[in-house]
Order: C-alpha cells, then structure tokens, then sequence
C-alpha cells in the first residue's frame, strides 16, 4: 500500500481514479433492484390432492422443538410418496436468515416463520387464501388464523400467510418443591401476590426467577405479562398489528418496565440473565435452580419428562382479583414460501396436520399445544397430573375468556432483534431507564414502518 | 553473545505461560466434550466416565464425511486456478513488465488491506444474478477474485527478483515465452509457490463471511462456514457442540502438524515479506 | 484473510532487480504481440469481476435506499449522514477502535516483551514445538477460536471456576453477557489469535538484529530497558509496522468471533461494523445503509494502516 501512495506519480493516481470511474458508469445506469421483477404468481388453480410422484419437502423448523420433525415423520408413514428434508437452527438464526433463504431459488417450502409482514411485503411468502377456500378452513374458529392474516401493510385481518403447527399458550412454569418450600400452596391470583412470592424466594435463598436474555430477549416474557395486565389488551394487540396510531409509549408498557426494572434491582432475575439462552434457562430450571420460568406449553412435554411431578403452570395472574386473564398465545407459525416448489404439497401437509388425529394427537403430546383446525374435532387429553395437563386447560380457560394476544417481539420484522432485545438487556444492567425503554421501542417500531 | 541464566530461564517461564494460555481453550473444550450428554458441565474437570462416543455422535449431527468432501472441493476450485493465475500475473508485471503494469499492479494493490465485508452484498446479488447462490461457485468465484491483490503481489515479488539475465539466457535459445514461463520460470518459483498454496489453502478452509453470506446448506460450505452452522443448530447442546468443534478442528490440526514448518514459514513471510 | 497484508517490497529488491540497462525491454517480442497482457489477464479479469465491479456497485448501493428485493430509491448522501449521526452506529464503529487495543496493542506490547526475553530461544526442537503451539491460533478458524472462548467465559466455564479457586468467586461473573466486561471478553479472544503471531513475528526479526549492536549498547553500560529502547525497539521497525496492519485489519474488520461468541450483545456492547453490515444487509433489508456503512470502514481502515505503514518505512536506513 505504501508503494502505491508513496511511489505513484499523481499522474497515474488520476488515471486509475478515471479507470474506477468508467466502471462505475458501466454499472450505475440502472437503480438497484430495477431489473429484478417480483414474480408472485396468483393463478387461483390450486390442487387438494396430493398424488403418487415422489415428492421431497423442504423443510426449514427450530432446533430444540421436535413436533416438526415428530409430524412430517408421521407424514411420511401415511404417504410413502413424500419424504421431507429437514433442515433446523435455534429461532434467532431463523430470524436473521429467513428473509435471505426464502429470497434465494433454495427456498424451503415449509418454513418456521418469525414475523411476517415484512416477509409479505417483499412477496416472499404463499398466499394461502385459495387453499383456505379449498380445504375448507373456515370451519376452523377466525381467532384461531387471526394473527396468521396480513392485510395492507398490517396484520390480524386480510389474507392468510401461514398456520399453526401447534397453537401455544405462554404463562409461568414453577418449580412444586421450591414452591412449597417457600410456602406457595396455590398459585397466586393476583400480581401483587406474585411479587410477594418473588420477594420471600428471594429472602428464602430461592432464585425467584430462571429467565434467559440472551441473543433473544426472553424477560419480554415477563415483561408483555405484565404489561397485558396493567392497560387495555387491546392496544397492544393493535400495536403489534401495527394499526394506525398504535403506540409502545403507554402507561402500560411504562409501568411494566418500571416492574421489570425493579425486579431486576431486587435480584429476582438471575445475575448472568444477560448471558443466558434458552437452553440454558431450561436446563437451570430443571436442575431446580429456580422458582418460576415464563415459557410457553411448548415445554411441557419436556418438562414432564425431566422432572415429573414437580412441576406446574399458571397463566400469569391478574392485576386484580378476578380479572380477566390475558396471555400471549400465538400459532407456532410456519408459512408456505413463494418460491416453494411444491405448495400444493406444502398445503396439503399443514391440512393434514390440523385434521389428522394421528397428528393431532402428536401435537399435543411432543408439541404440548392445542393442535388447532376445526372446533367439531376433539382436542387429543393429556395424562392425568401432568403439566401438560395444566397448559392444555389454561389454553382452553384463555379461548374461553378470549384473552390471547400476540407477541409484543412479533410486531415487525426487526424490532426484537433491533430493539427489544438489546433494550431489555441494557435495562436489565442498569444502563437504561423504563421512560428510555419504551421510547427506544416505539422509536425502532415507527422507523421500520415508514419504511 | 551469551544470555544470562537468569535470562534464559524467565525467557522460557515466559513462553511456558504463553504455552499454556494457548492451549487451554483446546483442553477446556476436550473437558467439556467428554462429559456425559445433557449435563451442563463446569470449567475443567476431568470426568469420571469419558464419553468418547460424543464424538460419534457429532460426527453424525455434523455430517463431517459431507463437509470434508464440501470443503477440499472448494480448495481444489480456489487454490491451483489462483496459484496459477497469480504466478501468470507476477511474471507478466514482474518479469515481463507489460506496458501499463504499473497501473494494474496499482488496481491489485488497492485491493490489499479491502474487508470482505465492503463486496460481500453486491457478491451476493452478484452470485443470485448468475444462479449460482448456494452453490460451491458462490464461494469459490469470488475467493479467486479476493485473493488476487495479495497473490500477485506476492508472486509479482518474487519475478522482480529473479534477475532478468536469466529470462535473457532463454531468449538466446530461441524458446517461447510460455516455454520460459513454464520451464525455467516456474520451476524456480517453486518457494514462493508453495508458500502461497499453503496460505490460500488455510484462507479457503477457515473462510467463514462469505461461506454464510453465499450458501445456505452447511454441506456445501467451507469447513468454518460449517462449524458457524453447526454452532447455530447444536449451540445450546455445550457437550455436543465442543465435541463437533474438535472434530472440525482435526483435520486442519492434521494437515497443520504436517506441514508445520512450511506453514510457519509461509506465514511469517506471508505477513512480513512482500 | 488477516494476515493477507504484505508489504510492498522493499527498496533492497527493486534495486537487485533492475540490475542491467536491457530491463527496459527484456522482451522486445512479447511486448510488440501483447503476449505480456495475456498472463497479466487472468488474474485482472477475475479480480475485475469479483472484486472491483462489486467495490464499485457498493458505493453505488451506498446512495440508494434499497431493500434487496425492490426497485431502490436514490437518496444522495443519507446514508453517510445517518452513519456519522446515528448514536448506534457510530457506537458500533468506536467498539470496533476499542478492540484496536486488544487486537493489536496488546498482543504487540507482550510480544515484544517475550521476544526480548526469549530472543533467541525459539531454535532447537524446544523452538520448534513453541513455534507450533503459538502458531495454532493461527491456523484454527476464527468461528472455532470464538466457541471455545465462550465456553471458557461463559458463567460455568474455566476462568470463573479458576477464579472461585483463589477465593475471587465474586468477581465471576458470565464475561460476555456483561455489560461492562463483554467487549474487553471479545478483545482478549481477538488477542490470543493474534498473540502468537506477533511474538513470532518479533522474535524472527529480533533474530537477524546483529548482535554487536547489543555488545556496543553494552560497552556503553546500556542496562536491559535503555538496550530494549535504543536497539531493539528501531531495529524492529518493519516487524511492529506489519504486526499493527494485520491486528489492525483483524480488528476493525472483526466478524467471525463476535459472530459466534456474543451475536452483537449485550445491548450494542460488542457490535462492529462487520457484523451489523451483515445485519443491515441481510436481516433488515437496508442494503444502502449497510454499504454507506461497508465504504465507511473500508476508509477508516485505510485510515489507520497508510500512515503505519509510512511511519515503519520512512526513513529506515
């Protein structure tokens, strides 16, 4: 480097500036992008039959969650034609890959979606409203495919962009030795009584709360709990549907971050939460290294498995006695990709999953969630005293009281990993104030729509 | 000159602990790779069951066969097409000095200290325009591309010290400039060849950015491309994903213990020597 | 690729090289053919095609608004404005100025501290065993050097236990999810790749200093540190300048390891500028933001190497 700058006459510096410059016209006559027309094909000609022809899926799912690969091992057992090939990673890779692996001519056909407006807007992700006429789906309840929709530029109405493997319930796990050490005989009912549970595990030598905050936020968790109970549920439904003057900046969100912030200082979080995934959490909790997990029934199989009989669950608790439960409860969501190149088999798969009783059975045994499709057909039971059991009956309790909202995480595409996530850890640290907190979110979430 | 005893020995307790900084990492994995599956296992403690067949098993989820294949193809698409082309190009700039060779050799240089960060999104809609996304080409294209500035000044380096006398000699025999080229020159070369293959093998093998970036299917990456794979999908399972990163490990390890002095010198020069 | 940087050859081998009058044309035939080009062309070709046409494209990507996928809207400077405004961005660069400290000061300084100790321990089999283990680092890829490290730095792993040995259990704590801690953990993984590399590096210059500079420096009553500073810190020149370009290279063009040992995290701590050109570009779509941010740092190492690169050459005898 030092010859060329040193030794160069300016002469031929200016030469080489004027080569350089020759091929940046060459190149530049054209926008980015301009030749690149999208092709979303709309012909309405879908087929329902899934044929005899070989046939091998593309299948792109989350490491750690076996119910994908349990279901499409069963597929395959029913139709011998159809071999899937399966290819997992943990879900922060899956967010940070999807856009590029459903835009490249490898798409899967079946992929494990984070959020899907954005996915929609580049015309990467199958309409499936023609199969929905085709096969019938409206049978299904509307809540269950409402946040599955994705109209203009928002999601919970227009047309359908993905199904459910499994619809989740999320609330809090709890250790039944550590609770009865401390004294907890039922669960608490209140938010108030929750914090009192927290603060005498914490006096009693228990970690009160094994929650992980790495690379994902996971005390967004806790943190949307609460704040669903202290404002109206609705608006943040309608922020994460991203509704027209929708706002984060709210006295719910604030004074569930202020909660979250206090809870951090009492110590009711683990003092590595930072450094600490999934995996890990679950590994602590079921090492009975702490009193509560907040997590979804996705873990319940597991959970039942690793530490029989000393586990339970409960939908986080109301502000006051008697109210209305609110939960995070979503679709484990998997979309069809536009670029898919079998979509008709695709389809036909995620028919088959919510209809089938073999697969409904599976997903409720290895996935630990309500299977979902339509309202005639029986939800599988789980074995008696089991924390499978308890999540299956809070999913119903929550369809009930109607009071399942989406994942704040889930409101664009980058606000989890742009925002809420690095937010949450500085706030956690100490390095951010709730009033910075929920402006830095807001902040994020009005840059990515006036995309 | 003699060094003082005392000289010698605070030298060698010096590089001791350098030693052992070095190695600890490599012994602190094996630790953890030997620990039964599903514990989380703590620091260094030897355990009292080693699991050696943790490694079987990694070799399975990592499909090593497959990546082994994937990533000596890749070597074989980069490395003979660059050490060729380079050494062509060092000789025409260094030897033959072709008019205007100043200003390419300029162009090369400009590429020299160039992040594979500032070219890798255009690479990739450059590779998505030609099909090739996802392919071994993907990688492969633009790594010959990337290695250019650094191999033909290395080579160019080398020609401009072979005195001129010699390619004189050949003239008088009245023999081509390829014959030249390929007989006399390249033979002689030998040294600075060699070192280059070394280098652009150990480059190719350890490229993590754009094995990525350009492919999606971990056996068709390079062998670091892999393990960043192989961490993404086993990175919450510490036994299995310290058995896997060994058993990636090895064969770099091998070749490396191999050839260590080559590899050294090749380096050092690499960096110091233009 | 972080040792790719050579330096231009020194002035000693242009002089060997141009030893008779007849180099100005020693192949008068190729030259009138053009057959010279035709072995210069290859290498241009792909060169052009796989690196200067997309060096090209990314300034031109810099001025667009772009997403990847649709027609891109021009927007002039922008890009470069938000990169030189945007809190987070320009935090993302100073962490990148951070790690120039653990990638390339620190290993330099211990480097030259060992290679003046050990000056010349590094020959017989003793040396070369040395060599080699030093040399590992090297020859690992990054991605393995960053899983190991966040293992030994993780809350369980081998430093915190080592530190609950000697009684200092309240100083563990999970290096790389610490807010305080997490860039310098990221550092030191950068400085034990590169440690070796300089160490050797120094002690293979310090080889070739001729020893009665140090008999002279001696004779004079040089103790070691007026001996370390009036010969061998000069007479390694070249060998520092080349060990802070490759650590500095290594450094601002860090990937791999804060890739595979933090993700980025905790909050923006552990950033740079390579990983959330990656992220820019390919997670969140902002193709132009992300090469503003590409061209940024290519400048800025240029920045930083040129005037090392001057300064370990100038005026060397």
């Amino acid at each position: 480097m030092a010859e060329l700058l040193t030794k160069f006459p300016r002469r031929r510096t200016v030469l080489l500036a004027s080569l350089l410059a020759v091929g940046m016209t060459a190149t530049a006559c054209s926008a980015p992008g301009e030749d690149r027309s999208s092709t979303q094909k709309s012909d309405a000609a879908v087929k329902t039959e899934l044929g005899t022809d070989p046939i091998t899926l593309e299948m792109y799912a989350e490491t750690g969650f076996p119910l994908a690969k349990a279901l499409a091992d069963e597929f395959s057992k029913q139709h011998s034609n159809v071999k899937f090939n399966i290819r997992e990673d943990q879900f922060t890779v899956i967010v940070e890959n999807a856009p590029r692996v459903m835009a490249s001519d490898n798409s899967p056909d079946i992929i494990r979606l984070p959020t899907m407006v954005d996915l929609v807007k580049d015309d990467l992700l199958k309409n499936l409203d023609p199969y929905f006429t085709a096969y019938g789906w409206d049978k299904f309840p509307a809540s269950q495919l409402m946040q599955l929709r994705v109209g203009e530029n928002t999601r919970g109405t227009g047309s359908l962009y993905g199904m459910g493997l499994g619809y989740s319930v999320t609330g809090v796990f709890y250790n039944k030795k550590l609770a009865s050490q401390i004294g907890m005989t039922q669960p608490p009912a209140t938010v108030a009584e929750f914090e009192e549970l927290l603060a005498k595990a914490k006096t009693g030598g228990v970690q009160p709360i094994m929650q992980f905050n790495k690379n994902t936020a996971g005390i967004n968790f806790p943190h949307q709990a609460l704040q669903n109970q202290f404002g109206d549920p609705t608006q943040v439904a309608d922020w994460i549907f991203q509704k027209p003057g929708a706002t984060f900046d709210t006295p719910a969100a604030l004074k569930a971050t202020q909660t979250i912030q206090k809870w951090a200082q009492a110590g009711y979080f683990t003092k590595d939460a930072n450094a600490l995934d999934y995996a890990g959490m679950v590994g602590e909790f079921q090492k009975g290294n702490g009193l509560f997990m907040f997590n979804g029934d996705w873990e319940s199989a597991n959970l039942d498995k690793s530490m029989p009989g000393n586990v339970g669950f409960f939908l986080f608790p109301t502000e006051s006695p008697g109210g209305k439960h609110v939960a995070m409860s979503a679709p484990n969501t998997f979309g069809v990709s536009a670029k898919a190149k079998n979509p008709d088999a695709a389809a036909y798969f995620l028919n088959w999953v919510h209809t089938n009783a073999k697969a409904r059975e599976i997903s409720v045994t290895v996935g630990g969630s309500s299977p979902g499709g339509p309202s005639d057909l029986p939800v599988p039971s789980a074995a008696p005293n089991t924390v499978l059991a308890e999540t299956l009956k809070a999913s119903q309790q929550l369809g009930t009281e109607n009071g399942a909202v989406d994942f704040t995480a889930n409101a664009t595409g980058g606000i989890f990993a742009a925002a809420i996530t690095p937010e949450m850890q500085k706030l956690i640290a100490g390095q951010q104030t709730p009033e910075g907190y929920v402006k830095a979110v807001q902040a994020e979430y009005q840059k990515e729509l006036s995309r | 000159m003699n060094l003082s005893r005392r000289e010698q020995l605070t030298g060698r307790v010096f590089l001791i602990a350098l030693i052992v900084v070095t190695l600890l990492p490599f012994v602190s994995m094996l630790s953890a790779a030997l620990q039964p599956r599903g514990t989380v296992p703590s620091g260094l403690e030897w355990p009292s069951d080693p699991q050696w067949g943790n490694f079987a098993d990694a070799f399975t989820a990592a499909n090593m066969g497959a990546l082994l294949r994937s990533s000596l193809l890749i070597v074989a698409g980069v490395v003979p097409v660059s050490v060729l082309i380079a050494t062509m190009a060092g000789f025409g700039l260094g030897q033959l000095r072709v008019p205007g060779g100043r200003i390419v050799f300029g162009l090369f240089l400009l590429g020299l200290t160039l992040p594979f960060e500032a070219v890798v999104t255009p690479l990739y809609y450059q590779m998505q325009d030609l099909g090739l996304l996802n392919t071994r080409w993907a990688i492969i294209l633009p790594l010959i591309g990337l290695y250019m500035p650094f191999a033909v000044f290395w080579m160019r380096a080398h020609f401009t010290n072979v005195p001129v006398e010699l390619s004189e000699a050949a003239r008088v025999d009245g023999s081509s400039t390829w014959q030249l080229f390929w007989r006399v020159q390249v033979p002689l070369a030998r040294p600075a060849i060699a070192s280059l293959t070394i280098l652009m093998f150990l480059w190719t093998w350890n490229q993590f950015l754009l094995a990525i970036v350009l492919v999606d299917d971990a056996t068709k990456r390079t062998m670091a491309g892999a393990l960043g794979a192989f961490q993404g999908q086993w990175g919450t399972d510490l036994v299995l994903l310290c058995a896997g990163s060994l058993l990636i490990l090895t064969p770099t390890l091998i070749v490396f213990l191999i050839f260590q002095r080559q590899f050294i010198k090749a380096l050092i020069q690499g960096s110091v020597k233009g | 690729m972080t040792s790719a940087l050579g330096s231009a050859p020194t002035g000693r081998d242009d002089r060997r090289a141009r030893p008779t009058p007849t180099r100005a044309h020693p192949f008068p035939w190729a030259r009138a053919a053009g057959t010279g080009w035709l072995y210069v062309l290859p290498a241009l070709v792909m060169y052009a095609v796989f690196v200067l046409r997309p060096l090209v494209l990314t300034l031109q990507y810099s001025l667009y608004d772009w997403n990847g996928i649709g027609v891109a809207r021009w927007v002039g400077l922008d890009n470069y404005l938000t990169v030189f405004t945007d809190s987070d961005l320009l935090k993302i660069i100073g962490n990148a100025m951070v790690l120039i400290v653990f990638f390339s000061f620190i290993p330099v300084a211990l480097g030259l501290l060992v290679a003046s100790m050990v000056r010349r321990i590094t020959t017989g089999a003793f040396g070369t065993v040395v060599r080699t283990i030093l040399f590992l680092p090297q020859v690992i890829p990054l991605v393995a050097a960053g899983i190991a490290w966040s293992w030994l730095l993780s809350s369980n792993g081998l430093v915190n236990q080592a530190l609950r040995a000697v009684g200092l259990g309240g100083v563990a704590r999970a290096w790389l999810g610490d807010f305080d801690t997490a860039l310098p953990a990221v550092g030191v993984i950068g400085a034990w790749v590169l440690l070796g590399l300089c160490t050797i590096l120094l002690v293979t210059g310090m080889s070739k200093i001729d020893p009665a500079l140090y008999e002279a420096a001696r004779l004079d009553g040089a103790g070691p540190v007026r001996e370390f500073l009036a010969v061998t810190l000069p007479s390694l020149r070249q060998e520092i300048g080349v060990c802070l370009t490759v650590t500095i290279i290594a450094a601002l063009a860090s990937f791999d390891i804060v890739y595979i040992s933090t993700s980025g995290g905790p909050g923006l701590q552990t950033t740079v500028p390579g990983l959330e050109i990656y992220r820019l570009a390919f997670s969140q779509r902002q193709v132009g933001l992300a090469s503003a941010l590409a061209v940024v740092l290519m400048l800025l190492v240029l920045a930083c190497v040129l005037p090392i690169q001057r300064l370990s050459r100038g005026e060397k005898p």
